[in-house]
Protein backbone atom coordinates (compact mmCIF):
# COMPACT_ATOMS: atom_id res chain seq x y z
CA UNK A 1 0.00 0.00 0.00
CA UNK A 2 0.82 3.74 -1.17
CA UNK A 3 1.95 5.93 2.26
CA UNK A 4 0.44 8.87 1.37
CA UNK A 5 0.72 10.47 4.98
CA UNK A 6 3.04 11.38 7.39
CA UNK A 7 3.97 13.46 10.37
CA UNK A 8 4.63 16.69 8.95
CA UNK A 9 7.85 17.57 11.46
CA UNK A 10 9.90 15.68 14.10
CA UNK A 11 8.20 18.27 16.51
CA UNK A 12 4.55 17.07 15.56
CA UNK A 13 5.68 13.27 15.95
CA UNK A 14 7.16 13.72 19.42
CA UNK A 15 4.39 16.00 20.52
CA UNK A 16 1.47 12.94 19.06
CA UNK A 17 3.55 10.44 20.75
CA UNK A 18 3.70 12.07 23.69
CA UNK A 19 0.19 12.26 23.74
CA UNK A 20 -0.22 8.33 23.62
CA UNK A 21 2.25 7.96 26.14
CA UNK A 22 1.11 10.50 28.76
CA UNK A 23 -2.45 9.30 30.11
CA UNK A 24 -4.28 8.91 33.11
CA UNK A 25 -1.56 6.16 34.30
CA UNK A 26 0.55 9.31 34.68
CA UNK A 27 -1.44 11.31 36.98
CA UNK A 28 -3.62 8.48 39.01
CA UNK A 29 -1.79 5.14 39.07
CA UNK A 30 2.15 6.79 39.48
CA UNK A 31 1.25 8.57 42.92
CA UNK A 32 -0.41 5.99 43.73
CA UNK A 33 2.09 3.31 42.81
CA UNK A 34 4.90 5.46 44.59
CA UNK A 35 2.51 5.56 47.98
CA UNK A 36 2.33 1.63 48.11
CA UNK A 37 5.89 0.74 47.41
CA UNK A 38 7.77 3.38 49.63
CA UNK A 39 7.72 6.16 48.13
CA UNK A 40 11.90 7.05 46.93
CA UNK A 41 12.37 3.25 47.24
CA UNK A 42 10.07 3.60 44.12
CA UNK A 43 11.73 5.62 42.23
CA UNK A 44 14.95 4.22 41.84
CA UNK A 45 14.14 1.03 40.28
CA UNK A 46 11.45 3.32 37.78
CA UNK A 47 13.88 5.26 36.58
CA UNK A 48 16.36 1.88 36.02
CA UNK A 49 13.11 0.26 33.86
CA UNK A 50 12.85 3.59 31.63
CA UNK A 51 16.31 2.66 30.53
CA UNK A 52 16.25 -1.30 30.12
CA UNK A 53 12.56 -1.50 29.57
CA UNK A 54 10.84 1.49 27.95
CA UNK A 55 13.33 3.45 25.70
CA UNK A 56 14.26 0.08 23.84
CA UNK A 57 10.87 -0.92 23.42
CA UNK A 58 9.58 2.26 22.20
CA UNK A 59 12.92 2.35 19.68
CA UNK A 60 11.67 -0.79 18.55
CA UNK A 61 8.16 -0.23 17.56
CA UNK A 62 8.74 3.16 15.72
CA UNK A 63 11.86 1.37 13.89
CA UNK A 64 9.26 -1.24 12.72
CA UNK A 65 6.50 0.71 11.96
CA UNK A 66 8.89 2.94 10.15
CA UNK A 67 10.35 0.10 8.34
CA UNK A 68 7.30 -1.87 7.61
CA UNK A 69 5.17 0.61 6.82
CA UNK A 70 2.13 -1.41 8.40
CA UNK A 71 0.53 -1.92 11.55
CA UNK A 72 1.17 -4.81 14.37
CA UNK A 73 0.13 -7.78 12.35
CA UNK A 74 2.03 -6.99 8.73
CA UNK A 75 5.18 -5.76 10.56
CA UNK A 76 5.64 -8.59 12.62
CA UNK A 77 4.52 -10.63 9.92
CA UNK A 78 7.17 -8.83 7.74
CA UNK A 79 10.18 -9.03 10.10
CA UNK A 80 9.57 -12.49 12.43
CA UNK A 81 7.78 -14.27 9.07
CA UNK A 82 4.27 -14.79 8.18
CA UNK A 83 4.05 -17.72 10.31
CA UNK A 84 4.11 -15.62 13.40
CA UNK A 85 1.57 -12.34 12.07
CA UNK A 86 -0.56 -13.55 14.72
CA UNK A 87 1.38 -12.25 17.43
CA UNK A 88 0.96 -8.81 15.65
CA UNK A 89 -2.37 -9.60 15.96
CA UNK A 90 -2.47 -10.19 19.21
CA UNK A 91 -1.03 -6.77 19.87
CA UNK A 92 -3.89 -4.93 18.20
CA UNK A 93 -6.30 -7.19 19.98
CA UNK A 94 -4.52 -6.20 23.65
CA UNK A 95 -4.84 -2.49 22.97
CA UNK A 96 -8.16 -2.74 21.61
CA UNK A 97 -9.84 -4.87 24.47
CA UNK A 98 -7.89 -1.70 26.38
CA UNK A 99 -9.90 0.72 24.07
CA UNK A 100 -13.26 -0.80 24.89
CA UNK A 101 -12.84 0.59 28.73
CA UNK A 102 -10.26 3.48 28.02
CA UNK A 103 -13.10 5.71 26.55
CA UNK A 104 -15.62 4.36 29.59
CA UNK A 105 -12.86 5.99 31.91
CA UNK A 106 -12.12 9.27 29.64
CA UNK A 107 -15.67 9.80 29.94
CA UNK A 108 -15.54 9.38 33.55
CA UNK A 109 -12.85 12.55 33.45
CA UNK A 110 -15.20 14.25 31.04
CA UNK A 111 -18.09 13.97 33.70
CA UNK A 112 -15.76 15.23 36.61
CA UNK A 113 -14.69 18.34 34.08
CA UNK A 114 -18.33 19.14 33.72
CA UNK A 115 -19.41 18.48 37.17
CA UNK A 116 -16.32 21.02 38.14
CA UNK A 117 -16.69 23.72 36.04
CA UNK A 118 -20.41 23.91 37.26
CA UNK A 119 -19.56 24.36 40.55
CA UNK A 120 -21.76 20.39 40.66
CA UNK A 121 -19.30 18.94 42.12
CA UNK A 122 -18.43 21.37 45.65
CA UNK A 123 -22.57 20.40 46.28
CA UNK A 124 -21.80 17.53 48.34
CA UNK A 125 -19.09 16.56 51.13
CA UNK A 126 -19.38 12.93 50.45
CA UNK A 127 -17.49 12.06 47.53
CA UNK A 128 -17.51 8.42 47.91
CA UNK A 129 -21.67 8.43 47.46
CA UNK A 130 -21.02 11.08 44.53
CA UNK A 131 -18.95 8.48 42.94
CA UNK A 132 -21.52 5.25 43.59
CA UNK A 133 -24.18 7.48 42.71
CA UNK A 134 -22.24 8.36 39.15
CA UNK A 135 -21.11 4.89 38.31
CA UNK A 136 -24.47 3.28 38.97
CA UNK A 137 -26.39 5.77 36.78
CA UNK A 138 -26.57 5.89 32.74
CA UNK A 139 -24.10 8.54 32.59
CA UNK A 140 -20.73 6.42 32.62
CA UNK A 141 -22.40 4.83 29.62
CA UNK A 142 -23.32 8.22 27.97
CA UNK A 143 -20.11 10.13 28.14
CA UNK A 144 -18.81 6.70 26.98
CA UNK A 145 -20.24 7.47 23.68
CA UNK A 146 -19.51 11.55 24.04
CA UNK A 147 -15.57 10.92 24.39
CA UNK A 148 -15.77 7.78 21.62
CA UNK A 149 -17.74 10.77 19.16
CA UNK A 150 -14.76 12.88 19.97
CA UNK A 151 -11.96 10.69 19.25
CA UNK A 152 -13.61 9.69 16.12
CA UNK A 153 -14.31 13.25 14.86
CA UNK A 154 -10.37 13.44 15.18
CA UNK A 155 -9.45 10.28 13.54
CA UNK A 156 -11.28 10.77 10.79
CA UNK A 157 -8.90 13.65 9.52
CA UNK A 158 -6.24 11.54 9.34
CA UNK A 159 -2.67 12.72 10.81
CA UNK A 160 -1.86 15.67 9.49
CA UNK A 161 -5.26 17.22 10.18
CA UNK A 162 -6.13 15.64 12.62
CA UNK A 163 -4.16 13.72 15.31
CA UNK A 164 -1.21 16.14 14.63
CA UNK A 165 -3.48 19.63 15.07
CA UNK A 166 -5.33 18.32 17.97
CA UNK A 167 -1.98 17.20 19.73
CA UNK A 168 -0.45 20.64 19.09
CA UNK A 169 -3.70 21.83 21.58
CA UNK A 170 -3.86 19.50 23.94
CA UNK A 171 -0.57 18.62 24.85
CA UNK A 172 1.23 21.74 25.58
CA UNK A 173 -2.16 22.98 27.26
CA UNK A 174 -2.10 19.69 29.14
CA UNK A 175 1.89 20.95 30.17
CA UNK A 176 0.16 24.30 31.30
CA UNK A 177 -2.48 23.13 33.50
CA UNK A 178 -0.26 20.65 35.37
CA UNK A 179 2.70 23.77 35.83
CA UNK A 180 0.28 25.87 37.39
CA UNK A 181 -1.40 22.98 39.63
CA UNK A 182 2.21 22.17 40.97
CA UNK A 183 3.03 25.64 41.27
CA UNK A 184 -0.04 26.15 43.42
CA UNK A 185 0.62 22.61 45.37
CA UNK A 186 4.34 23.70 46.43
CA UNK A 187 2.91 26.80 47.61
CA UNK A 188 0.66 24.83 49.93
CA UNK A 189 1.84 24.83 53.57
CA UNK A 190 2.92 21.49 54.63
CA UNK A 191 3.50 20.69 50.92
CA UNK A 192 7.10 19.87 51.58
CA UNK A 193 6.43 17.16 53.92
CA UNK A 194 5.01 15.32 50.53
CA UNK A 195 7.61 16.11 48.99
CA UNK A 196 9.77 14.33 51.41
CA UNK A 197 8.26 11.23 51.54
CA UNK A 198 7.89 11.17 47.46
CA UNK A 199 11.82 11.36 47.71
CA UNK A 200 12.79 9.46 50.58
CA UNK A 201 14.04 6.06 49.90
CA UNK A 202 12.83 3.88 52.65
CA UNK A 203 16.71 1.65 52.40
CA UNK A 204 14.89 -1.61 54.09
CA UNK A 205 12.20 -1.72 51.40
CA UNK A 206 14.83 -1.26 48.11
CA UNK A 207 15.62 -4.67 47.65
CA UNK A 208 11.87 -6.19 48.04
CA UNK A 209 11.70 -7.60 44.76
CA UNK A 210 7.87 -6.08 44.69
CA UNK A 211 9.11 -2.98 44.28
CA UNK A 212 11.33 -3.86 41.35
CA UNK A 213 8.29 -5.45 40.07
CA UNK A 214 6.30 -2.90 40.46
CA UNK A 215 8.40 -0.24 39.08
CA UNK A 216 8.69 -2.37 36.04
CA UNK A 217 5.14 -2.73 35.38
CA UNK A 218 4.31 1.29 35.83
CA UNK A 219 6.69 1.29 33.22
CA UNK A 220 5.50 -1.08 30.64
CA UNK A 221 1.56 0.75 31.26
CA UNK A 222 2.49 4.15 31.84
CA UNK A 223 5.04 4.55 28.59
CA UNK A 224 2.55 2.75 26.20
CA UNK A 225 5.88 0.81 25.22
CA UNK A 226 4.75 -2.40 23.73
CA UNK A 227 1.11 -1.73 23.15
CA UNK A 228 1.52 -1.20 19.52
CA UNK A 229 0.76 2.19 19.42
CA UNK A 230 4.18 3.75 18.77
CA UNK A 231 4.62 1.50 16.44
CA UNK A 232 1.06 2.60 14.46
CA UNK A 233 2.35 6.23 14.61
CA UNK A 234 5.57 5.10 13.24
CA UNK A 235 3.95 4.42 10.21
CA UNK A 236 3.56 8.14 9.23
CA UNK A 237 7.40 9.08 10.19
CA UNK A 238 9.35 10.86 7.14
CA UNK A 239 11.40 8.80 5.67
CA UNK A 240 14.58 11.04 6.66
CA UNK A 241 13.23 10.70 10.59
CA UNK A 242 15.28 9.97 13.37
CA UNK A 243 14.31 6.84 15.46
CA UNK A 244 16.51 6.57 18.78
CA UNK A 245 16.69 10.09 19.54
CA UNK A 246 12.97 10.52 19.53
CA UNK A 247 11.80 7.47 21.10
CA UNK A 248 14.42 9.20 24.05
CA UNK A 249 12.43 12.46 24.28
CA UNK A 250 9.66 10.36 24.37
CA UNK A 251 10.09 7.43 27.28
CA UNK A 252 11.93 10.73 29.36
CA UNK A 253 9.45 13.65 28.31
CA UNK A 254 6.92 10.89 29.78
CA UNK A 255 8.22 9.93 33.06
CA UNK A 256 8.96 13.62 33.60
CA UNK A 257 5.11 14.38 33.42
CA UNK A 258 4.55 11.60 35.87
CA UNK A 259 7.32 13.21 38.20
CA UNK A 260 5.76 16.57 38.20
CA UNK A 261 2.06 15.14 38.75
CA UNK A 262 3.90 13.05 41.71
CA UNK A 263 5.20 15.87 43.24
CA UNK A 264 1.62 17.92 42.83
CA UNK A 265 -0.28 15.33 44.39
CA UNK A 266 1.71 14.59 47.32
CA UNK A 267 2.16 18.17 48.17
CA UNK A 268 -1.38 18.55 47.75
CA UNK A 269 -2.62 15.70 49.80
CA UNK A 270 0.15 15.86 52.20
CA UNK A 271 -0.78 20.02 53.15
CA UNK A 272 -4.76 19.54 53.03
CA UNK A 273 -5.40 15.78 53.99
CA UNK A 274 -7.10 15.67 57.61
CA UNK A 275 -6.45 12.34 57.88
CA UNK A 276 -4.23 10.10 56.96
CA UNK A 277 -2.68 11.39 53.99
CA UNK A 278 -0.69 8.14 53.00
CA UNK A 279 -4.57 6.36 53.16
CA UNK A 280 -5.49 9.00 50.62
CA UNK A 281 -2.89 8.32 48.66
CA UNK A 282 -2.29 4.90 48.48
CA UNK A 283 -5.59 3.72 48.83
CA UNK A 284 -6.83 1.64 45.64
CA UNK A 285 -10.99 2.81 45.92
CA UNK A 286 -13.51 1.29 43.36
CA UNK A 287 -12.02 0.43 40.15
CA UNK A 288 -8.67 2.17 41.66
CA UNK A 289 -10.00 5.44 41.49
CA UNK A 290 -9.92 6.48 44.54
CA UNK A 291 -7.79 8.82 45.18
CA UNK A 292 -8.86 10.86 41.50
CA UNK A 293 -12.50 10.90 42.45
CA UNK A 294 -13.23 10.43 45.68
CA UNK A 295 -10.50 12.18 47.58
CA UNK A 296 -9.12 14.74 45.11
CA UNK A 297 -12.29 16.47 44.66
CA UNK A 298 -12.57 16.75 48.36
CA UNK A 299 -9.48 18.28 48.54
CA UNK A 300 -9.61 20.65 46.16
CA UNK A 301 -12.18 22.13 48.23
CA UNK A 302 -10.01 23.37 50.26
CA UNK A 303 -7.16 24.21 48.26
CA UNK A 304 -7.61 27.75 48.85
CA UNK A 305 -9.91 29.97 50.82
CA UNK A 306 -11.98 31.56 47.49
CA UNK A 307 -14.75 28.91 46.07
CA UNK A 308 -14.22 30.32 42.79
CA UNK A 309 -10.97 29.50 42.86
CA UNK A 310 -11.17 26.00 44.06
CA UNK A 311 -13.52 25.39 41.10
CA UNK A 312 -11.10 26.39 39.18
CA UNK A 313 -8.11 23.96 40.57
CA UNK A 314 -10.52 21.47 40.28
CA UNK A 315 -12.05 22.10 37.01
CA UNK A 316 -7.77 22.46 35.45
CA UNK A 317 -7.06 19.23 37.04
CA UNK A 318 -9.71 16.93 36.00
CA UNK A 319 -9.80 18.96 31.99
CA UNK A 320 -6.04 17.85 32.32
CA UNK A 321 -6.97 14.63 33.02
CA UNK A 322 -9.47 14.26 29.98
CA UNK A 323 -6.84 15.69 27.81
CA UNK A 324 -4.02 13.19 28.85
CA UNK A 325 -7.01 10.26 28.47
CA UNK A 326 -7.86 11.30 25.17
CA UNK A 327 -4.37 11.45 23.49
CA UNK A 328 -4.02 8.20 24.44
CA UNK A 329 -7.58 7.07 23.09
CA UNK A 330 -7.04 8.53 19.80
CA UNK A 331 -3.79 6.21 19.41
CA UNK A 332 -5.64 3.66 20.09
CA UNK A 333 -8.53 4.08 18.21
CA UNK A 334 -5.56 4.81 15.35
CA UNK A 335 -4.10 1.71 15.87
CA UNK A 336 -7.57 -0.48 15.14
CA UNK A 337 -8.10 1.92 11.91
CA UNK A 338 -4.67 0.90 10.80
CA UNK A 339 -5.24 -2.93 11.03
CA UNK A 340 -8.29 -2.22 9.07
CA UNK A 341 -6.54 0.18 6.75
CA UNK A 342 -3.46 -2.90 5.73
CA UNK A 343 -6.96 -5.00 5.29
CA UNK A 344 -8.18 -2.56 2.42
CA UNK A 345 -10.76 -1.18 4.16
CA UNK A 346 -10.37 3.04 3.82
CA UNK A 347 -10.08 5.16 6.87
CA UNK A 348 -13.56 6.07 6.44
CA UNK A 349 -14.97 2.74 6.71
CA UNK A 350 -12.35 1.79 9.17
CA UNK A 351 -13.47 4.35 11.77
CA UNK A 352 -17.03 3.62 11.03
CA UNK A 353 -16.50 -0.11 12.09
CA UNK A 354 -13.85 0.29 15.04
CA UNK A 355 -16.47 3.46 16.49
CA UNK A 356 -19.28 1.27 16.17
CA UNK A 357 -17.72 -1.66 17.83
CA UNK A 358 -16.03 -0.03 20.60
CA UNK A 359 -19.37 1.63 21.91
CA UNK A 360 -21.36 -1.65 21.96
CA UNK A 361 -18.07 -3.04 23.70
CA UNK A 362 -17.72 -0.46 26.42
CA UNK A 363 -20.95 -0.74 27.26
CA UNK A 364 -20.59 -3.59 29.87
CA UNK A 365 -17.58 -1.53 31.33
CA UNK A 366 -19.64 1.79 31.68
CA UNK A 367 -22.39 -0.31 33.61
CA UNK A 368 -19.70 -2.65 35.64
CA UNK A 369 -17.25 -1.24 37.45
CA UNK A 370 -16.22 -5.22 38.37
CA UNK A 371 -16.62 -5.81 34.58
CA UNK A 372 -13.60 -3.00 34.12
CA UNK A 373 -11.82 -3.92 36.82
CA UNK A 374 -11.42 -7.88 34.87
CA UNK A 375 -10.47 -6.84 31.33
CA UNK A 376 -8.09 -4.33 33.00
CA UNK A 377 -6.36 -7.04 34.90
CA UNK A 378 -6.59 -9.35 32.07
CA UNK A 379 -5.28 -7.03 29.38
CA UNK A 380 -3.25 -4.95 31.79
CA UNK A 381 -0.89 -8.23 32.17
CA UNK A 382 -1.35 -9.21 28.72
CA UNK A 383 0.74 -6.01 27.38
CA UNK A 384 3.68 -7.30 28.50
CA UNK A 385 3.06 -10.31 26.14
CA UNK A 386 2.53 -7.99 23.41
CA UNK A 387 6.14 -6.02 24.56
CA UNK A 388 7.69 -10.12 24.62
CA UNK A 389 6.25 -10.32 20.73
CA UNK A 390 7.84 -6.61 19.61
CA UNK A 391 11.17 -8.44 20.93
CA UNK A 392 10.81 -11.71 19.59
CA UNK A 393 9.99 -10.14 15.75
CA UNK A 394 13.52 -8.38 16.35
CA UNK A 395 15.08 -11.64 17.79
CA UNK A 396 14.00 -13.20 14.65
CA UNK A 397 14.96 -10.86 11.80
CA UNK A 398 18.47 -10.36 14.15
CA UNK A 399 18.99 -7.85 16.61
CA UNK A 400 21.95 -6.55 15.36
CA UNK A 401 20.72 -6.69 11.37
CA UNK A 402 17.82 -4.64 12.91
CA UNK A 403 19.61 -1.87 15.01
CA UNK A 404 22.29 -1.71 12.05
CA UNK A 405 20.06 -1.20 9.00
CA UNK A 406 16.76 -0.26 10.31
CA UNK A 407 17.44 1.85 13.46
CA UNK A 408 20.49 3.25 12.67
CA UNK A 409 19.72 3.44 8.53
CA UNK A 410 18.37 6.17 6.63
CA UNK A 411 17.80 9.42 8.30
CA UNK A 412 18.99 8.68 12.18
CA UNK A 413 20.69 11.43 14.12
CA UNK A 414 21.95 9.19 16.74
CA UNK A 415 23.52 5.52 15.93
CA UNK A 416 22.27 3.27 18.75
CA UNK A 417 25.31 1.03 20.05
CA UNK A 418 25.19 -3.14 20.92
CA UNK A 419 23.61 -2.17 24.13
CA UNK A 420 20.53 -2.34 22.30
CA UNK A 421 21.22 -6.09 20.94
CA UNK A 422 21.54 -7.04 24.92
CA UNK A 423 18.48 -5.27 25.97
CA UNK A 424 16.38 -6.54 23.26
CA UNK A 425 17.47 -10.37 22.96
CA UNK A 426 17.82 -11.13 26.67
CA UNK A 427 17.28 -8.59 29.20
CA UNK A 428 13.65 -8.06 27.94
CA UNK A 429 12.84 -11.53 27.34
CA UNK A 430 14.03 -12.21 31.34
CA UNK A 431 12.29 -8.98 32.49
CA UNK A 432 8.73 -10.69 30.73
CA UNK A 433 9.08 -14.57 32.22
CA UNK A 434 10.01 -13.09 35.79
CA UNK A 435 7.29 -10.44 35.68
CA UNK A 436 4.02 -12.26 33.62
CA UNK A 437 4.93 -15.51 36.18
CA UNK A 438 4.98 -12.94 39.19
CA UNK A 439 1.72 -11.75 38.79
CA UNK A 440 0.15 -15.07 38.04
CA UNK A 441 1.54 -16.82 40.91
CA UNK A 442 0.52 -14.10 43.33
CA UNK A 443 -2.30 -13.76 42.08
CA UNK A 444 -3.20 -17.61 43.48
CA UNK A 445 -2.23 -16.15 46.56
CA UNK A 446 -5.36 -13.79 46.61
CA UNK A 447 -7.75 -16.06 45.56
CA UNK A 448 -8.29 -19.82 46.86
CA UNK A 449 -9.62 -20.53 43.42
CA UNK A 450 -7.10 -19.47 41.37
CA UNK A 451 -8.35 -21.21 38.42
CA UNK A 452 -11.58 -19.97 38.03
CA UNK A 453 -11.75 -18.33 34.56
CA UNK A 454 -15.26 -16.24 36.11
CA UNK A 455 -13.56 -14.49 38.69
CA UNK A 456 -12.67 -10.71 38.42
CA UNK A 457 -8.57 -10.94 39.13
CA UNK A 458 -6.91 -14.12 38.98
CA UNK A 459 -4.92 -16.31 36.81
CA UNK A 460 -7.44 -18.33 35.49
CA UNK A 461 -9.55 -15.74 34.12
CA UNK A 462 -5.65 -14.48 32.30
CA UNK A 463 -5.27 -18.03 30.83
CA UNK A 464 -9.03 -18.28 29.68
CA UNK A 465 -9.18 -14.94 28.15
CA UNK A 466 -5.50 -14.91 26.50
CA UNK A 467 -5.84 -18.95 25.46
CA UNK A 468 -9.15 -18.03 23.21
CA UNK A 469 -7.80 -15.36 21.61
CA UNK A 470 -4.58 -16.50 20.78
CA UNK A 471 -6.40 -19.59 19.51
CA UNK A 472 -8.67 -17.61 17.09
CA UNK A 473 -5.68 -15.47 16.14
CA UNK A 474 -3.40 -18.71 15.16
CA UNK A 475 -6.47 -20.40 13.22
CA UNK A 476 -6.91 -16.99 11.41
CA UNK A 477 -3.11 -16.15 10.99
CA UNK A 478 -2.93 -17.35 7.18
CA UNK A 479 -5.90 -15.27 5.86
CA UNK A 480 -5.29 -12.40 8.03
CA UNK A 481 -1.74 -11.99 6.61
CA UNK A 482 -2.59 -12.81 3.02
CA UNK A 483 -4.98 -10.19 3.66
CA UNK A 484 -2.71 -7.84 4.34
CA UNK A 485 -0.15 -8.58 1.56
CA UNK A 486 -3.11 -9.00 -1.04
CA UNK A 487 -0.70 -6.90 -3.12
CA UNK B 1 15.14 17.26 54.04
CA UNK B 2 17.96 14.54 55.21
CA UNK B 3 20.61 13.68 52.90
CA UNK B 4 19.22 10.71 51.38
CA UNK B 5 16.11 12.47 50.03
CA UNK B 6 18.11 15.03 48.44
CA UNK B 7 20.68 12.89 46.70
CA UNK B 8 17.65 11.06 45.96
CA UNK B 9 15.75 13.92 44.47
CA UNK B 10 18.78 14.82 42.62
CA UNK B 11 19.94 11.65 41.04
CA UNK B 12 15.63 11.36 40.45
CA UNK B 13 15.06 14.85 38.59
CA UNK B 14 18.81 14.60 37.27
CA UNK B 15 18.43 11.45 35.30
CA UNK B 16 14.64 12.16 34.44
CA UNK B 17 14.66 15.78 33.55
CA UNK B 18 18.36 16.51 32.97
CA UNK B 19 18.20 13.20 30.36
CA UNK B 20 15.06 15.36 28.74
CA UNK B 21 16.68 18.61 28.61
CA UNK B 22 20.26 16.77 27.11
CA UNK B 23 18.14 15.16 24.52
CA UNK B 24 15.88 18.22 23.77
CA UNK B 25 19.34 20.32 23.48
CA UNK B 26 20.40 17.60 20.86
CA UNK B 27 17.12 17.30 18.91
CA UNK B 28 17.15 21.21 18.24
CA UNK B 29 20.81 21.09 17.42
CA UNK B 30 20.35 18.51 14.42
CA UNK B 31 16.98 20.46 13.30
CA UNK B 32 19.13 23.40 12.94
CA UNK B 33 21.48 21.54 11.14
CA UNK B 34 19.18 19.92 8.90
CA UNK B 35 17.50 23.53 8.47
CA UNK B 36 20.85 25.22 7.40
CA UNK B 37 21.68 22.05 5.39
CA UNK B 38 18.33 22.71 3.22
CA UNK B 39 16.95 19.46 4.13
CA UNK B 40 13.27 20.82 5.49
Amino acid sequence: MKQEEYFSSRWTLIISTIGIAVGTGNIWRFSRIVAQNGGGSFLIPWVIFLLIWSVPLIIAEFALGKHTRFGPLGAIAKTAGKNFGWMGSYIVLVSTAIMFYYSVVTGWCLRYFISAVSGNLFKTTDYLSYWNNFSSSFEPMLFHFISMLIVAFVVIRGITNGIEKISKVLIPALLGILLILLARAVSLPNAIEGIKYFFTPDLNMIFDYKIWLNALTQNAWDTGAGWGLILAYGIYMRKKEDITLNAALIGFGNNSVSLLAGITIFSTVFALSSVDAMTQVSESGPANTGLTFIYLPLLFSKITSSNLLNIFFASIFFLALFFAAVTSLISMVELAIRTLIDFGISRKRGLIIVASIAAVMGVPSSMNVDFLLNQDWVWGVGLILSGAFISFSIIKYGADRFRTEIINGTGSDVKIGKWFNFIISILIPVQVVVLISWWLISSTSWDSQWYNPFHIENAGTVIFQWAIVISILILLNKKLVKQTFRD
Amino acid sequence: MSLVSILTSVVVIGIVWGGLTCFLIKAIKYEKKKLNDGEE
